[in-house]
């Protein structure tokens, strides 16, 4: 049996894919993350509040995102010690608007830096592209910038940004402080509007049609028809079945879908495996990802996971055309990105100064002694942080990060919904783009 | 117009914040017209890792960012140890930059094994790093580096300037000032009023709340994150992260001894003490009151 084994670069970190070929076909494959950094051991024994400063250092790109789930989770454990705390509305929004300004930075850049670059890569394998040499790749980093700095006038700065706190947010912003937030988010839209999409912000998000998308001129399409030419339409399809674990403003609760049927979902259900890691086995062991099921089955989880479960007109066109195809996975990165603007712009704009960014809890935390868990939509999918604390240090601290989710190992009876996807392919450029259209985070994972 | 300078970007143990961070610089296409980035592991860059690995080309810039090791279990780059990749660039490399407080001390990282994850040519404090020695390095600490820590640095060595360094080698431009300079609470700090509770524009967060920024170097309250902001302008404290002990234990918590709380940086305790108990016994009703009072 021919195997080869090729390292995927230009992503959050670095993987490497070793594949197992019968017949010209990729027959399995192994995806594996080394380079592990061990924060849930450097959290062990320490104040509980010291996952605020330290769990966003897990990943560059979703700073803000460790740092809401770790709060929420600190939460939880006063809820559990028998004090809930009350957050207000108006830290409940900052807390959102602050992960939609990642979130937005983050499908911006992936779609500009990683996702159009390979695409020519999957026509021209000599490609090498060279960003500094490129405009488009200029305008895109302005617009990431205009994001975070949309979202830095509550955060204090991204990445690694401290502004939450238990009971609440630390900023006390003024009106003067929502309208120059506001200006950053009219570039950012101003920019996807002639750039991505090619048409106003609102035009795209009336529409129910990836023939709509499809017709104009713009960076969107551009990728959309590149994808077709290269068979993503078909390309990268998994087990169609989706998690999205953490709330969202356009669902509610927790949530999965197998194909296009929603139905509720309990994060009591979700697993962890430690199934081909160095964690379970040293010597057998080929990876440092662990691997993340719901009720035992793999799940995407993501923008399209969340698109799905909220049963987005446009994403089940495309989904209805399309399955869960590669493309399917790509665009739904940019549709979450445009509902994010549109949202943001409405956040900002009801937001309630009035009321108080915090209300501390009562309990003195040295003597906090309980559990909890925070879960949130990242950027990637459902991040969960789940902690166990006692007399106010903490006792054990678990993160199932999204691409732990997506990009876990399972075997040849049960892969796992990258592996799932991968399998079947007839080269290793195909194989790379798809993996990457998991939007792929080493870093992230191997936490 | 000079010649464009080269920079080869490398990463340890990193979180990949720094590159992130870099990202956010503001004048990017000026930067660009300047350097050329001839690999770095997020984006597309003019060559090919393993192509300028295996050739003998000399370069400018090393920018290192994360924590280093020799011990290839803990890190590998490209089926590579990376003890391997590390040395051969460094060995071509003009001026190795550390960018971030883990390639600088270790940082976050280091303190899962201090013994075998550290900073190029500091642990911690300590000098000894992944290098015992070495006289082409300078440190950005940070987490993240501040973007324009980074370019400015670049910038200046590449006019050809001596950059000035301090004692953990980091440029004195950016390190001489505390993130105390240009905080908006100072007068708070003046007048040892204390910040009641987080989530409040009003009050210093100096005495119950842990912050930082009194013992760290870092421009941040000058030249502002993301153009804007700061931790302590969005009410949280200052947590040290440019300095060599980052983090240290019970970030939000002021250490105290005898319930009084840590000096500023280079202030003797009997110069600090004295000032605050006459402060602290004056009652300033301005600094009471909301900075905006909505019934007055
Ligand atoms: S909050 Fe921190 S940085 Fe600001 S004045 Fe007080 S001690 Fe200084």
């Amino acid at each position: 049996m021919k195997m080869t084994k090729e390292i995927i670069e230009r992503i959050e970190g670095e993987a490497t894919l070793e594949l197992e070929w019968e017949n010209e076909q990729v027959s399995f494959a192994k995806i594996k993350f080394f380079n592990y950094r061990g924060i849930e051991e450097i959290l062990k024994k320490r104040p509980l509040l010291d996952a605020l400063a330290l769990t966003p250092r897990v990943c560059g790109i979703c700073s803000h995102s460790h740092a809401i789930a770790s709060v929420l989770a600190i939460e939880e454990c006063y809820k559990s010690a028998g004090e809930a705390l009350h957050i207000t509305q108006k830290a409940k929004d900052i807390r959102e608007i602050a992960l939609n300004a990642e979130k937005i930075h983050n499908h911006i850049k992936w779609y500009f830096f990683t996702i159009l670059p390979e695409l020519k890569r999957v026509g021209d394998t000599t490609y090498a592209g060279n960003a500094f040499k490129d405009k488009q790749w200029f305008q895109a980093q302005s617009a990431v910038m205009q994001s975070l700095k949309m979202g830095a006038h509550f955060t204090g700065q991204w990445p690694h940004g401290s502004f939450v706190m238990a009971g609440g947010v630390t900023c006390d912003p003024l009106k003067s402080d929502l309208i120059s937030a506001q200006g950053c988010l009219d570039a950012v839209i101003a920019f996807c509007e002639e750039h991505f999409y090619g048409m106003p912000l609102e035009e795209f998000l009336s529409f129910d049609s990836a023939l709509q998308v499809m017709s104009s001129p713009s960076a969107l399409s551009y990728g959309i028809d590149e994808m077709i030419k290269h068979g993503f339409d078909r390309l990268g399809r998994s087990f169609d079945r989706f998690l999205a674990l953490g709330e969202s403003y356009r669902y509610e609760g927790s949530l999965k879908a197998s194909k296009t049927t929603v139905l509720g979902a309990d994060i009591k259900y979700v697993h962890e495996s430690l199934q081909h890691t160095f964690f379970e086995d040293k010597h057998k062991g080929y990876t440092y990802s662990k691997s993340a099921m719901y009720k035992r089955n793999y799940c995407e989880v993501g923008p399209l996971a969340r698109l799905m479960v909220s049963k987005d007109a446009l994403m089940r066109d495309f989904h209805r055309r399309f399955k869960d195809a590669a493309l399917t996975r790509v665009v739904a990165r940019a549709v979450e990105c445009a509902h994010l603007l549109w949202r943001t712009k409405v956040l900002i704009d009801h937001i309630n100064l009035k009321e108080p960014s915090l209300i501390p809890p009562k309990k003195d935390i040295h003597s906090l002694s309980g559990s909890g868990i925070g879960v949130i939509e990242a950027p990637r999918g459902s991040l969960i942080h789940s902690v166990v604390v006692h007399q106010g240090l903490i006792e054990s601290y678990d993160i199932i990060t999204p691409t732990v989710w997506n990009l876990g190992n399972g075997d040849k009876q049960n892969p796992s919904t990258a592996q799932k996807a991968l399998i079947g392919l007839n080269s290793f450029t195909k194989a790379d783009f798809i993996l990457k259209s998991f939007d792929v985070c080493s870093v992230c994972t191997t936490q | 117009m000079s010649h464009k300078y080269s920079i080869i970007w490398l990463q340890g143990l990193t979180c990949n914040g720094n590159s992130h961070s870099f990202l956010n610089y503001t004048h990017m296409p000026s930067f660009a017209a300047s350097f050329d980035m001839l690999y770095h592991p997020l984006w597309c860059g003019a060559e090919d890792f393993m192509s300028l690995l295996n050739s003998d080309v000399t370069f400018d810039f090393l920018i290192l960012e994360g924590a280093l090791s020799h011990d290839e279990r803990l890190i590998q780059r490209f089926n590579l140890p990376f003890y391997e990749i590390l040395d051969t660039l460094a060995a071509r490399a003009k001026y190795i930059i550390c960018a971030g407080s883990c390639a600088s001390f270790g940082g976050v990282f280091r303190l899962r094994d201090p013994e075998k994850i550290t900073g190029a040519l500091f642990s911690g404090k300590e000098k000894g790093g992944y290098w015992l020695e070495k006289n082409n390095i300078i440190n950005i600490s940070g987490c993240p580096v501040h973007p324009r820590w980074l370019v400015e640095t670049l910038v200046a060595l590449h006019h050809g300037e001596k950059v000035l360094l301090d004692e953990f080698l980091r440029p004195k431009e950016v390190f001489s000032y505390l993130a105390h300079h240009g905080c908006l609470r100072n007068e708070y700090f003046e007048w040892k009023v204390d910040s009641k509770q987080l989530g409040e524009r009003e009050g210093c967060l100096f005495y119950e709340h842990g912050c930082l920024g009194p013992m760290s170097h870092a421009n941040c309250n000058k030249i502002l994150w993301n153009d804007i902001s700061s931790k302590t302008r969005a009410g949280s404290p200052c947590l040290g992260c440019t300095e060599f002990d980052f983090p240290r234990r019970a970030l939000y918590e002021t250490q105290k001894n005898m319930s009084l709380p840590q000096t500023p940086f280079g202030i003797s305790k009997r110069a600090y003490y004295s000032l605050a108990g006459v402060a602290k016994s004056f009652k300033i009703e301005r600094l009471e009151k909301k900075l905006i009072d909505e019934n007055d």
